[in-house]
């Protein structure tokens, strides 16, 4: 019974020892999720519960933006279709040279009793939320288990490689950036060759690890992903070189880098189903 | 004035948190990511506040779950800021209801950022974690110190201790 102006939690226990008992739960909770690793069916449960209304949440922003290009980017998007179209002209005659060259280089293989190259699949997701998470950045993508997606694959938008699936629900799931904060991407200098670590600093900037201070690196060097570790295929445009600093107390430079992807433009991205995808170490 | 016998308002409740919870759901990205509000938070608090016998640290604890499982962080990270924002809310309570609304707004900015150092410092402990968890044995003792101390004042003071009892 509720008495008037009298607090029903003053006749229970005190505040006090509720927030311990809570906080406990909460501590618990933290525990689990990290050092157990138990809660993935509850985010899972969640996942498939909160979807649709993500969905729906997507139109209203979807419709604004569908009005406003309506009437402001006529002109912009003819530009953007000659020049697409250009494009694809061009591109036309660096697959016919594609597929001239890969028939040469599977009969080389052959000759040389290599293992084939294997053929990487793609599915395309729709980016559905985002989470705002302060040490790491993800994506939800409107694409799961259902589809075929499984934790470890990498994921492109059209200019670069945007990151890897993390963690996947049924009918979604979410990618990791390559900018996140610790995340780890085996590089190659596209100019050079030379090898590297890239890794995520947060707040979209990248660092290339462990390059002695002789190293041949310039600003504006691309880097390419290098295909050592199995779990990216080689030659994804992953960063550009910005910054390039010699601090006197470290043997390695600093070089500052940013990602090749568009992370707040690309709408749509490709899921590349690698044959045998391996969760980051 | 808040008026606790009020019996209808559940209505408003769930329909206030639908709402924070849709705003939240919007498609928000790059700088207005960044600067979005905790929507599910200030309103449950505000619940909080004027319907403490019906939100209280359980919905606030379900709403931090969500708020986390939402922003794909760590399960709990949100929940732990979430319940200590209701217990500062009970503590500030007889305050809080004194006072006009802009009053309340400044009375709550201190407890939002102490709410918002409670998630970092979450994150950073799970994503950073520090050489073990050692740094926090010294607040024990820490705790263990001020007893002592507090015990040795009452030594030389036999009277006032009586007087106390």
């Amino acid at each position: 019974m509720v008495v008037p102006g009298q607090l029903s939690y003053v006749r229970r226990l005190g505040a006090t020892s509720r927030l311990a008992l809570w906080s406990a739960l909460a501590a618990a909770v933290i525990w689990m999720d990290v050092r157990v690793g138990a809660l993935e069916g509850v985010r899972g449960a969640l996942a498939l519960a909160v979807s649709p209304v993500q969905h729906a949440m997507r139109v209203p922003a979807d419709l604004a933006r569908e009005i406003a290009g309506f009437l402001t980017r006529h002109h912009a998007l003819q530009r953007e279709r000659d020049a697409l179209l250009a494009e694809r002209a061009r591109y036309r005659l660096v697959e016919q040279a594609a597929d001239e060259l890969s028939r040469e280089n599977a009969e080389l293989r052959a000759l040389l009793r290599q293992a084939q190259r294997r053929e990487i699949a793609a599915l395309t997701a729709g980016r559905l939320f985002q989470g705002r998470d302060w040490f790491s950045q993800t994506l939800i993508l409107d694409r799961g288990a259902s589809a075929g997606v499984r934790a470890g694959m990498p994921v492109i938008d059209g200019e670069g490689l945007l990151g890897q699936i993390t963690r996947v629900y049924a009918t979604q799931s979410e990618l990791t950036l390559v900018a996140s904060a610790e995340q780890l991407t085996p590089v190659m200098n596209a100019r050079t060759g030379q090898r590297g670590l890239a890794a995520g600093l947060g707040n979209g900037r990248m660092e290339l690890r462990f390059m002695p201070s002789q190293s041949d690196v310039v600003e504006g060097d691309v880097l390419l992903t290098s295909g050592l570790d199995g779990i990216y295929p080689a030659g994804l445009p992953v960063a550009t070189v910005t910054r390039i600093g010699r601090p006197s107390a470290s043997p390695y430079l600093r070089i500052d880098c940013v990602p090749v992807a568009g992370i707040d433009r690309s709408r749509q991205v490709l899921v590349l189903q690698l044959p045998a995808s391996r969760e980051q170490p | 004035m808040s008026t606790l016998q009020d019996t209808g308002r559940w209505p408003a409740i769930t329909t206030t948190l639908v709402v924070a919870f849709l705003l939240v759901l919007l498609p928000w990205r790059g700088g207005l990511l960044d600067v979005r509000p905790d929507f599910l938070l200030v309103v449950g608090l505000f619940w909080v506040l004027h319907s403490p016998e019906r939100v209280g640290f359980a919905l606030l604890f379900a709403l931090g779950l969500l708020t986390d499982f939402l922003d794909g962080v760590v399960l709990g990270q949100h929940a732990l800021a979430y319940v200590v924002g209701a217990y500062l809310v009970l503590q500030l309570r007889l305050r809080l209801l004194r006072f006009d609304p802009v009053r309340q707004a400044v009375q709550m900015l201190p407890v939002f950022l102490a709410l918002q150092l409670v998630v970092f410092l979450v994150g950073w402990l799970v994503v950073r974690p520090p050489e073990g968890l050692m740094m926090f044995v010294p607040v024990i003792l820490h705790a263990l110190l001020w007893f002592g101390l507090a015990w040795w004042m009452l030594l030389g003071r036999p009277h006032r201790r009586a007087g106390r009892m």
